[in-house]
């Protein structure tokens, strides 16, 4: 069994990036402000090395731009206002919450950063998300849910072909929202995934902050290459998943994103055993459960030396 | 009728430069030591110009409201900053040992402003449950054994506090809103920090849907409860009356995110709003959370504006 280890995306800024965007941004960014592009660089690039360093080698930018999480990608597209502070899952983390004020367009890059770490390392995930995007933000434009749903598909859609065309070959889409989506919700849900997924590069569909047996089996339908599961906040339940449906290709979230505490690689081992003895799989992820974001940086690349450590135990 | 705030005020620009080069090895402790104090003063004077009745010491020493603490409580480690929000981050501990009493949190705090000042004085600290809730933790197998462990280290506070004179203490609870699932811990935590403390005891809690932890709230075991109001323009007043609130009301009507001074009679309509609902000697007028964020000079604005609507209004009403 081939196992790469991977992170799910955003990586604490360093502290001089942190200094530099609290000096021109303020502390909240305003949306006429534009990041310098070389210091961006020297950003991405820090991060980038430090996840090659600890061991990753299916690294990301770091999201070090991302003031609202994954809410960034609203702010990014025409037709959203960002507005007041609004609290993101259940962190202690707030984003400034979109609104819908017109039709949602994409009429620039979304992942401009992005480029930024491509040029650095082409062996990068780009990650986007889209029916995450609809749930937290407020509709007050479109009339039907699904048309704002599939506004937003095409928006993503559209950039999703650009990145494949520069050549990024892993494209994971967020949605820890699907965990809670109803079951009535899933057949539109197909219809817009598979519109996603239809592409050359290879795609991963990311959940966390818990388990996500309610989308089973539909999501198997949804066209994603790799689906990536949290076996830290929704262990039990996501094993019976394993157990219970043919996975081909799997993200395992298994590094606990969101505590500091440093687990022990023998626990890890043995979780990771459970999991995987079920099925055979062609494609094996391992990665935090969470964005590291939520932890100090010595913590956040402990977290990442301790998936290679895994990795070395298991192989 | 009260007036009162809910514990920060801005600080002056000078202590910000101290304090910088206090970090950077320039100046030493004592030098440091006298800066916080004059500071307290000054925040005091301002506070006592504005004519509040009951007031603290503008937390000059405080960074923020969660690691101050843990750094002095044994079983918490900072290992660094996390964002917030935005730009914003603050060294979030880890929980990584028994949680257990240090040292003294606040009383030097009260004892030094009992003695610059004849206004009577109001302890704010950071209650359990928002420590715990804004922290990692590492060590304990239940968050609820964190919470209570810390509900102790709290107690043991408090008698001190009471023992040196203290009257009023009001527990910071901003997280509590934002799980109403585990209201029955909170609650469990209050119980256990009020413990045997013989003081008038206020809870100020901000942000989040209150509608979600009442009536259950209405249990707890506080005399008054602190909500902001002006930041959602006292639609919130409803669920009040929703639930025959019946504890004294700590009444948020001054806006603390917008830099626009409050007129006197947006401030007294506001009031006699609240009047609808609790006797006047229930209610404690206050800005809606700690000033800090704000320019010195609106700060102190938004203050005075509050001190003269609450007196026009008690003036109306002749009380």
């Amino acid at each position: 069994m081939n196992v790469t280890t991977t992170v799910v995306g955003s990586y604490p800024r360093p502290e001089w990036f942190r200094d530099y965007l609290r000096k021109v941004e303020g502390l909240q960014k305003e949306l006429n402000v534009k990041v310098d592009e070389e210091i961006m660089k020297k950003a991405i690039s820090e991060i980038l090395d430090e996840q090659r360093r600890a061991g990753i080698e299916l690294p990301t930018d770091g999201q070090l731009i991302w003031h609202d999480f994954l809410l960034t990608i609203a702010s990014r597209l025409d037709g959203f206002e960002m507005n007041g502070l609004i609290r993101y899952f259940d962190n202690n983390l707030y984003y400034r919450i979109p609104i819908t004020r017109a039709k949602i367009k994409r009429s620039a890059e979304i992942l401009y950063d992005l480029d930024v770490a491509f040029e650095i390392y082409r062996d990068i995930k780009a990650v986007l998300s889209c029916y995450t995007i609809t749930k937290l933000s407020k509709n007050m434009f479109y009339k039907k849910y699904d048309e704002f749903l599939w506004d937003m598909c095409r928006a993503i859609r559209e950039e999703i072909k650009r990145l494949e065309s520069m050549g990024v070959k892993y494209i994971q889409i967020d949605e820890p929202s699907l965990i809670y989506a109803k079951r009535d919700e899933l057949g539109l849900l197909e219809e817009i995934f598979k519109e996603i997924t239809r592409v050359k590069s290879e795609t991963i569909l990311m959940t966390y902050f818990g388990s996500a047996e309610n989308i089973f089996p539909e999501v198997l339908d949804f066209g994603f290459d790799v689906i990536g599961l949290d076996f830290v906040e929704g262990y039990e339940e996501n094993l019976n998943v394993v157990r219970e449906y043919d996975i081909h290709s799997i993200n395992i979230g298994i590094v606990d994103g969101r505590n500091t505490k440093i687990e022990k690689v023998n626990d890890l081992k043995e979780k990771f055993e459970k999991i995987v003895s079920s099925d055979n799989f062609k494609i094996v992820y391992i990665s935090p459960n969470t964005g590291l974001e939520f932890l100090p940086r010595v913590k956040a690349y402990e977290k990442m030396e301790l998936l290679t450590k895994l990795r070395g135990v298991i192989i | 009728m009260k007036t009162t705030v809910v514990g920060s005020y801005p600080k002056p620009k000078w202590l910000l430069e101290i304090l910088n080069m206090y970090g950077e090895g320039k100046i030493d402790k004592s030098l440091m030591e006298e800066a916080y104090m004059d500071s307290v003063k000054s925040a005091v004077k301002d506070h006592e110009i504005a004519g509040v009745d009951i007031i603290w010491d503008g937390e000059m020493r405080r960074e923020e409201m969660v690691s101050y603490f843990a750094e002095r409580i044994d079983g918490f480690k900072i290992y660094g900053e996390v964002r917030v929000w935005g730009n914003a981050y603050y060294p979030k501990p880890s929980i990584v040992s028994e949680l257990e009493y240090r040292e003294k949190l606040v009383i030097d705090d009260f004892l030094y402003l009992k003695s610059i000042t004849d206004r009577n004085i109001k302890v704010p600290i950071t209650g359990a449950y928002t420590i715990v809730d804004w922290s990692f933790n590492e060590y304990y197998l239940k968050r609820e054994e964190a919470i209570y462990a810390l509900a102790e280290v709290l107690n043991r506070e408090f008698r001190g506090l009471v023992r040196v004179g203290a009257n009023y203490i009001q527990l910071d609870e901003p997280a509590i809103p934002t799980h109403p699932e585990e209201l029955e811990i909170a609650k469990n935590a209050v119980e256990i920090m009020v413990k045997g403390i013989r003081a008038y005891i206020g809870m100020h809690i901000c942000y989040g849907d209150y509608r979600a932890i009442f009536p259950d709230i209405l249990d707890f075991k506080v005399d008054q409860i602190d909500f902001e109001f002006a930041n959602r323009k006292f639609e919130d007043l409803k669920i009040l009356e929703d639930y025959d609130y019946d504890k004294d009301l700590g009444f948020g009507c001054i806006d603390v995110h917008s830099k626009t001074v409050e007129s006197v009679e947006e401030v007294k309509r506001a009031i006699k709003m609240a009047l609808d609902i609790v006797e006047p000697d229930q209610l404690y007028v206050d800005p809606d959370c700690g000033l800090k964020l704000l320019p010195r000079n609106i700060a102190f604005e938004k203050l005075r504006v509050m001190v003269k609507a609450t007196n026009e209004v008690k003036k109306e009403f002749d009380l």
